[in-house]
């Protein structure tokens, strides 16, 4: 079936329309904080997200059946300043015209804002207690820096939640919440102070209820009055049955398909408002879905046509919520992307497999909208059907970038190396980018990105930066005097450990400032466990506590270096560690002749143990550094090699490197090759990142790789691919992500963004329209080294 | 030789090709140029060439970076010291000399993929039975290692030679660029006879496998109706089982002449379009043979 009216309607709207700043949420956010305070702050943010949703405009846009914004624009971008405030104060005049992720905002609102709602926060910011808290010392290598960042866990909201629809959210309400708060809070004594606490937990879970019940009703009375004046039959019967759907979703569980489907996109939205978070996952879609769409089918009242319209105007909803974030954040996140991960495939919990009529129609809702939300993505077991595996790599071959492919045994294996039980283990979604993740569970999946490449760095510059000069790093000694391998690694070693340390500092104060103030009464809804333990996320409510994650980036670029003095300065002996450090300090210049043998030597993605064992050494001792220290509620760290696009803001702070890279280009993402440099095959590629042991890296870990479409343009092309996923799962690997756009495609768009508005590309770990990044972005994906050989 | 791994036309699934150095014929539209001596050869890709001096300067024989020029052909011996230092890969070996244990340990590495896909290994070339105590060798171990075997060959060759070899194999490919002997020498150097003595050789193989016949298709030498009609007839005739895929003429071996420094002169060759592939195909399967596509 082609995309119906109603759905490219929409779907032109979203792709042509640049989004809006609002400040409704916020406005609500501070005054409702004005009024509560000197109360306990867990009960604040739930009076406050009760007071936003009583507030909140609604507004229902043309065309639309599955309802819902966070503001009073379609495509909105509202703000938190609860979290952090004072880079947006910087910034928002720049914001209609910066080059990455602009947002229209206008004087008047820029105004108020200044006015009326940066004053209250002043000093009050998870941010400015970070600032606070922190010491100069941290600060000076993990702030700002691109060699350890954490601010995505003190400058915006957390999300990185699953939803539960499955045992909470689907079968219970929020009527069903409420009623199940107010059960247990009767039978606790306010006298006792551990019991106390919990019944503030409760009551925060009733205000949150009745916020999004309040919800569900004020888009009710607003579709019937829109019926009321609607002169078109077919659009007033479609308000009133969106007023008649609203009458009882949230408050009620969804009894038809279409009741799931709203109900679904209503939590998405209170978890938007709540906290406008980096990832807010909908998790195993097609498994809390096809009960719905069964039923339905069987008792006659829906086709698949009419179920994947409503799916596809789900996406699109998805995708019309813009994140707010700074410059310096876009740089990392490019292409207004937040991660909204929709998972499907896999097996079920009794290992059977998994896949059903919703998990194709998944597929094809994505391929038809084109949307860079959902971030889809599918598990891939060992038996998955020949069917799914043609719909999931005739969508790669459509070059969009989705989905993301999991293998899902290393999936499981993640998991179960976290201790979960087989049965949660089995369950698992993404989330983010490329988290293995469960909906039991409380964890910060993407907290400190670590780069490889600034220990390098410190290693071979005696602590200091190569670009700025200063000392951030450990003292070393002149580079120029060392005198093995070993040597040079320890050094490494060293100065990577200072930042690991640091990254815990960082990360244990944003724990600690988060327990105090960023209770997250919302996403304590949705998770089954702080339900029945009485106690918030922060509060370690959840039945799974996972450490946070620390994101490793520049692995490749880090272990070509190693390999470069290891061959010609140690082994090959054409070179020294003086004129190689002489070299990357002169940025190559007038060393153009040693930068070619540095360009010759082994390069990891070509499948040679020489560079990729260097590679999983730095990897495992990367797992054993991190893995040693335990968070705030005693759970030690966790690693991954994720990718973000932060490859491109970690690259730009850092000198020229020994194998060759000039100062400030991007370094690579997750264990991907460094861009260009895997010359060989696409196997090859693959066998040399399955070669990192990644069932260790329970936050997961990315591969990116460009195939020429031409690989994927014929159906057996296809099943070639299907069997190379299906190889590199079995060597171990767990996710990897296609580019089949050709360049020439691509430099036409950068030429004529006009006719390419919604061309979506892999960026890494999600896609994005590529008419939506910098010049600098899209060069740097259009240089990925595309697999061309037959 | 040389080893091609993530092949995907020539056989099923995703296979290593075994480029097997030596060929009897001298097609003038060959792509694989390299392939025609059992030498050790080296290439300079001018395009790629950044002429940063590095091969240059470990040329025992002091060729400079123009190999092609000069006597640089001559005096190079293919000891490969260019091509290790050469940053922009535009120095490449392209036939080396390998031990036939190596070749298997190059296969081994990607026994994963093949499993996943159906593939597995291809001979090719040059020409695939240049080498028969090699190709007996390798055919021999893979096939005991439970490899799929496929085989692709011009056709000329000594049939008893290596007929243990083709016995083991799943699939043969085997060319038939022309039915009239005289026009096949004109173009190939060798006359048609000896290769259509070796299709019918074919059918009396032990054990059973897929055969097909393939034309390349060459505008102006062979595409005629005619002649793909007799081609098609010859092999219903002989091997009334086999099919026959039909490849279009391309000049992607271009680049291999430049970096061989031989001429190229295949101007007078043209690609037949889709259309006229099309019809051809048709005409095949007309007279009774079903084609094949690799694609």
């Amino acid at each position: 079936m082609a995309i119906t009216e109603r759905v490219e309607k929409i779907r032109q709207n979203y792709v042509n329309t640049k989004p809006h700043i609002s400040y409704e949420r916020a406005w609500s956010w501070t005054k409702s904080f004005q009024r509560t305070e000197g109360q306990p702050h867990l009960i604040r943010t739930a009076q406050a997200f009760y007071d936003t949703c009583c507030e909140l405009s609604v507004n229902i846009w043309e065309g639309e059946l599955i309802v819902g914004t966070s503001g009073e624009y379609r495509k909105c971008a509202i703000l938190t300043p609860e979290f952090g405030w004072l880079w947006i104060n910087d910034e928002i005049d720049t914001f209609p015209e910066r080059g990455q992720d602009p947002y229209d905002v206008t004087p008047e609102q820029t105004e108020f804002i200044r006015k009326n709602i940066f004053p209250y926060w002043k000093g009050k910011s998870v941010e400015e207690a970070f600032l606070a808290r922190t010491s100069e010392a941290t600060k000076k290598i993990g702030v700002d820096t691109g060699f350890l960042d954490t601010d995505s866990k003190w400058r915006n909201g957390i999300g990185e939640i699953s939803a539960d629809y499955i045992d909470v959210l689907l079968p219970k309400g929020y009527g069903g919440i409420r009623a199940e708060a107010e059960e247990y809070m009767s039978k606790l004594d306010e006298a006792k102070p551990e019991e106390k606490a919990k019944i503030d937990f409760y009551r925060s879970m009733v205000l949150i209820a009745d916020a999004m019940i309040t919800l569900g009703r004020r888009y009710s009375a607003k579709a019937a009055e829109m019926a009321e004046a609607e002169t078109d039959p077919a659009r007033k019967k479609e308000l009133e049955e969106i007023s008649q759907i609203c009458s009882r979703i949230p408050e009620q569980p969804p009894q038809t398909f279409r009741e799931a489907i709203q109900f679904v996109w209503f939590v998405q939205l209170g978890g938007i408002i709540a906290e406008n978070p980096l990832a807010w996952n909908p998790g195993r879609f097609d498994q809390y879905m096809y009960p719905y769409y069964k039923k339905d089918e069987e008792a006659g009242i829906i086709d698949y046509d009419t179920a994947l319209e409503l799916v596809e105007c789900l996406w699109l909803k998805y995708s019309e919520w813009a994140w707010t974030i700074s410059k310096n954040t876009a740089s990392f996140f490019a292409g207004y992307t937040n991660f909204e991960n929709l998972t499907v495939g896999g097996t079920k919990v009794d290992g059977s497999d998994a896949t059903n009529t919703i998990s194709y129609m998944a597929i094809q809702a994505t391929r038809e909208c084109m949307t860079h939300q959902p971030t889809l993505s599918c598990r891939i077991h060992p038996d998955c059907p020949p069917e799914f595996m043609e719909a999931v790599t005739e969508l790669v071959s459509t070059g969009c970038g989705f989905p993301a492919i999991h293998g899902d045994r290393t999936g499981y294996q993640m998991l179960s190396n976290l201790g979960y039980k087989p049965e949660d283990a089995r369950d698992w979604n993404n989330c983010g980018c490329v988290v293995p993740h469960s909906r039991k569970t409380f964890e910060w999946t993407s907290a400190a990105s670590i780069s490889f490449a600034a220990a390098l760095e410190f290693a071979l510059n005696q602590g200091r930066s190569r670009l700025s000069g200063e000392q951030v790093s450990l003292p070393e000694k002149d580079p120029k005097t060392f005198a093995s391998m070993e040597e040079i690694v320890e050094a490494w070693k060293k100065q990577f450990r200072y930042l690991v340390r640091h990254g815990v500092i960082s990360l244990v104060t944003a724990q600690e400032i988060h327990r105090e103030i960023g209770h997250r009464p919302f996403m304590s809804a949705c998770n089954e466990y702080c339900m029945k333990n009485g106690r918030d996320l922060v509060d370690g409510g959840a039945k799974y506590n996972i450490g946070p994650v620390f994101t490793g980036v520049g692995l490749s670029v880090t272990a070509n270096s190693l390999a470069v003095i290891r061959k010609l300065v140690f082994e090959d002996k054409v070179t020294t560690m003086a004129e190689i450090i002489d070299a990357i300090d002169n940025n190559w210049e007038g060393y153009e002749q040693l930068r070619e043998l540095a360009l010759a030597c082994p390069k990891y993605g070509n499948d040679d143990n020489y560079v990729d064992s260097i590679a999983r050494d730095l990897a495992d001792f990367f797992y054993e550094e991190v893995t040693q220290y335990d968070d705030l509620y005693g759970n030690h760290f966790v690693t991954a090699f994720m990718g973000i696009s932060n490859y491109l803001p970690t690259g730009k702070v850092l000198g020229a490197t020994p194998e060759g890279r000039h100062a400030k280009d991007p370094i690579n993402e997750g264990v991907s090759p460094y861009t260009g440099s895997d010359t060989s095959t696409c196997l090859a590629a693959l066998r040399s990142a399955a070669k990192m042991n990644h069932d260790i890296h329970s936050g997961g870990t990315l591969l990116n790789l460009r195939l020429n479409h031409d690989l994927v343009a014929t159906r057996r092309g296809r099943a070639n691919l299907g069997a190379m996923l299906q190889s590199y799962f079995a060597l171990g690997g767990f996710h990897v992500q296609f580019n089949t756009i050709s360049n020439e495609v691509l430099a036409d768009a950068q030429k004529h963004p006009e006719k390419y508005r919604s061309l979506l590309v892999r960026v890494a770990g999600y896609s994005a329209q590529f008419t939506n990044l910098s010049t600098e972005m899209q060069n740097s994906i259009m240089a990925r080294n595309a697999h061309t050989e037959f | 030789m040389q080893i091609q791994p993530f092949s995907v036309n020539d056989g099923e699934g995703i296979r290593t090709n075994i480029f097997m150095a030596g060929c009897p014929l001298r097609c003038r539209w060959c792509s694989n140029p390299e392939g025609f001596r059992q030498e050790e050869v080296v290439g300079w890709y001018s395009r790629r060439c950044i002429g940063c001096g590095a091969c240059v300067s470990v040329c025992p024989e002091g060729i400079g970076t123009d190999m092609n020029s000069g006597n640089g052909r001559e005096l190079c011996t293919a000891c490969g010291a260019c091509v290790s230092v050469c940053p922009e890969k535009a120095r490449t070996r392209m036939v080396t000399l390998m031990d036939a244990d190596e070749v298997i340990r190059e296969i081994h590495r990607y026994r994963l993929f093949f499993s996943y896909s159906g593939g597995g290994v291809t001979f090719s070339g040059g020409e695939a039975t240049s080498q028969p105590e090699l190709l007996e060798y390798l055919s021999r171990e893979l096939y005991d290692m439970g490899y799929s075997l496929t085989l692709e060959s011009c056709g000329y060759f000594d049939f008893d030679s290596v007929r243990p070899a083709l016995e083991r194999m799943d699939l043969i490919f085997m060319d038939l660029k022309h039915m009239d002997p005289e026009v096949h020498r004109e173009f190939t150097g060798v006359s048609n006879e000896k290769i259509l003595r070796n299709i019918a050789g074919l059918g009396t193989l032990a054990g059973s496998r897929d055969i097909v016949i393939r034309i390349p298709v060459i505008g102006g030498v062979n595409n005629s109706e005619d002649n793909i009609k007799a081609s098609a007839d010859y092999v219903k005739s002989v091997l009334p089982e086999a099919k026959m895929e039909l490849l279009p003429y391309h000049r992607l071996g271009q680049v291999k002449y430049e970096a061989l420094g031989l001429p190229f002169g295949q101007e007078g060759f043209y690609t037949p379009d889709k259309e006229e592939m099309n019809r051809l195909k048709a005409l095949v399967r007309e007279q009774g043979i079903k084609t094949a596509d690799y694609r």
